[in-house]
């Protein structure tokens, strides 16, 4: 409840009243007893924000599937949601683009409440499904204006085309088209109504590394026509080559958020320095001596883990100094792959959720 | 199921009797004595028409499929004929042409039946002839029969399938998800299916037609009755498949279920047999069938142009699309649960 004041129109007397952000009342004047109604407004809404998710549950019989999850992902950003299969990921997209009903929670799209006025936001948001595949007897220019013809507001499709780089298989039906293309008529697709907000699940499964590769192009140049992108995925290296911010979701809880340097740097391990064939335990008791935490390998590398790699030349010149050979150095940093494996203890598969 | 199906159609399992109108003209001991030996073949439930009907308006108003008539003075003419060799009679069998296996197996009870008389009253001289008269002022063949069957039959395959297929595979395919997410509503789309089952059902119905007539030289007529069990159908099978579709998952699942319900219907409601030929127990069965009535109002309304009973199918049809029709967009499925 809220406090709330208005001046009456008839006798300009300032009334007190409470009720609910959105809420309609039926208020009197104390002064004049003239009726009249007055709508409270809103919460105060950040701007900013394109997708806002608040203690987001989703119960089958026993199962939990999604347990009190909260996030917000900013306008214009490319929004990456991690998990394993059955973490609770598709399920949660699934919600936020109301097509499964929330048991708890609350989920706002460019400010609106998806229950009551998911209708009116149909028009600033677009999906692709995960497994996607359109109507197999039309061509790519006739799929594309199918789906247009169902929004009133419609982008263009020779420019779709031209952004999407399939102007020269426009004339192609849909069951002709190579994985990777048939996935890039579905970004496309996503794109018919000039959306604000762009749902994609799991975009790349199952496209080959070059296939992959365009489809994180065209999703790349999103952000830069400054949609937001919520992109639902299995591949690590497509989250860190796309995501502005992160979320890792595992067994229906998100167990970590942020940007990849801020996951990287909160959950992932010290930079590792390989020092290639340096038979010497004076090489690793000299780096412990001077603080640095070295170990042997079996193979006669020595491994020293550092917080920054511009400690890197300090670890070479102490050996240096000592005159202690080696053949070579490796530096292995850290990953997200190492970040998700470490908060859930299991690998992405390229297995579909269901 | 097909084989217990066509045995029982075939082989006449369960049927004990076939129904002959009987009207006795002469009422004399002669011709009591043949309805008395038909009676006794113990294939044929006579049942008796009064002397006073006009056998021709009897025959329209009540559907008689097999009829006799015992003309007046068939006992006269066989006492004459003792004496005067050229003296004949004749008993006239009326028979609905479309009803192939029931005539035939109806004119060769009362063949052997009169054979056996003339034997027994002149040594082997036919004296008590048989002449056939079609139960319809047109003579219907059996392509007039199986047109409409197929019409009916043809809208029922591509609405069931279509709507389980399209349902099945739109929702594999994440269609119907990406359509959630548009501004089109569940109502809208249900509509647009309906709209291409139709345009679909009168492509087929059109099809059916130019091949009977172009081919076969059918005389067909479209009115609106026609018209609105076509649309009826459609609605009806369209109804059926959206309920069907709201249980199945799987594509291959999808065309098991159709084929579980639309094979069995196809042969029992009468599109390519008459169900008055079938064994008694099966007609209960292929009266309790939509497609019986679709077929049959279709006969009725384009063929035999008895449009009261037309009207009645249709009626039928009318309500069993309204039901089906109206179950199967509650029990759509839009949303996941």
């Amino acid at each position: 409840m809220i406090e709330q004041r208005f001046k009456c129109p008839n006798c300009q007397e300032i009334a007190t009243f409470y009720g609910n952000p959105g809420e309609t009342k039926v208020v009197t004047c104390a002064a004049c007893n003239t009726k009249g109604r007055v709508i409270i407004p809103g919460e105060k809404q950040d701007n900013n924000v394109a997708i806002e998710v608040s203690h987001l549950k989703k119960v089958y019989d026993d199962l939990i599937a999604v347990n009190d999850i909260s996030f917000t992902v900013k306008k214009g950003e490319i929004f990456a949601f991690l998990g394993p299969n059955g973490a609770g990921k598709t399920t949660t997209v699934e919600m936020i683009e109301s097509i499964r009903t929330p048991t708890a929670g609350a989920i706002r799209l460019l400010g609106a409440d998806t229950k009551t006025g998911f209708n009116q936001i149909k028009e600033r948001i677009s999906i692709l499904p995960q497994e996607f595949h359109s109507f197999e007897r039309f061509t790519v220019r006739e799929t594309l204006t199918y789906f247009s013809k169902l929004y009133k507001k419609r982008a263009n499709i020779d420019e779709i085309l031209d952004a999407m780089d399939l102007q020269s298989h426009e004339k192609k039906l849909y069951r002709n088209l190579s994985g990777g293309l048939k996935q890039r008529v579905g970004v496309a697709l996503s794109l018919v109504n000039d959306p604000e907000i762009v749902f994609l699940d799991e975009p790349t499964t199952g496209l080959d590394p070059k296939a992959r590769r365009e489809v994180w192009q065209v999703i790349a140049n999103l952000r830069n026509k400054g949609k937001t992108v919520f992109l639902t995925t299995h591949y690590m290296e497509e989250a860190e080559h796309l995501a502005d911010h992160i979320a890792i979701i595992h067994k229906g809880k998100i167990i970590a958020e942020g940007s990849l340097q801020e996951l990287l740097t909160t959950y992932g391990e010290k930079t590792t320095l390989y020092i290639k064939n340096c038979h010497s335990e004076d090489a690793r008791q000299l780096l412990e001596e001077k603080g640095f935490e070295a170990h042997s390998s079996g193979n006669g590398d020595i491994m020293v883990k550092i917080d920054y790699k511009e400690k890197v030349l300090e670890v070479l010149s102490e050996l240096r100094h000592e005159c202690i050979e080696y053949d070579g150095v490796d530096i292995r940093g850290s990953n997200l792959e190492e970040v998700f494996l470490r908060l859930t203890g299991a690998r992405l598969t390229e297995e579909a959720e269901t | 199921m097909l084989i217990l199906l066509f045995g029982a159609i075939f082989s006449g399992m369960g049927e004990s009797k076939y129904t002959l109108y009987v009207q006795d003209l002469d009422n004399t001991d002669m011709s009591h004595s043949l309805v008395t030996i038909l009676n006794k073949t113990n294939v044929l439930n006579i049942k008796n028409v009064t002397k006073n009907d006009d056998i021709t308006k009897y025959i329209k108003d009540n559907n008689i499929k097999n009829l006799i008539v015992i003309p007046e003075g068939y006992e006269n003419d066989i006492t004459r004929s003792f004496s005067d060799p050229s003296a004949k009679v004749n008993i006239t069998y009326y028979f609905d042409p479309t009803e192939t296996q029931t005539n035939q197996i109806l004119r060769s009870v009362i063949s052997s039946v009169l054979e056996g008389l003339n034997m027994q009253l002149t040594q082997g001289k036919t004296i008590i002839g048989l002449t056939e008269q079609s139960t319809v002022t047109e003579n219907f063949g059996f392509i007039d029969f199986f047109i409409p069957g197929m019409i009916g039959f043809t809208i029922m395959q591509q609405s069931i399938y279509g709507s389980i297929e399209r349902n099945t595979k739109f929702r594999k395919d994440g269609i119907l998800r990406k359509l959630l997410t548009t501004p089109i509503t569940r109502s809208e789309w249900i509509l647009a299916k309906m709209l291409f089952m139709l345009f679909l059902a009168f492509i087929s119905t059109s099809v059916a037609i130019g091949v009977g007539v172009l081919a076969f030289g059918i005389k067909v007529n479209i009115n609106l009755l026609t018209i609105i069990i076509v649309i009826a159908t459609s609605f009806l099978f369209s109804g059926i498949g959206m309920i069907i579709g709201r249980f199945v998952k799987e594509e291959e699942t999808a065309d098991m279920a159709a084929g579980a319900i639309s094979f069995p219907m196809m042969f029992l409601a009468g599109t390519f047999f008459a169900v008055e030929s079938m064994p008694s127990i099966i007609q209960i069965i292929a009266r309790a069938l939509p497609l019986y009535y679709v077929n049959e109002g279709l006969r009725n309304a384009m063929i035999y142009m008895n449009q009261t009973e037309a009207l009645i199918n249709g009626g039928i049809v009318l309500i069993f699309a309204a039901i089906f029709f109206i179950a199967g967009v509650i029990l759509t499925k839009w949303k996941e649960d």
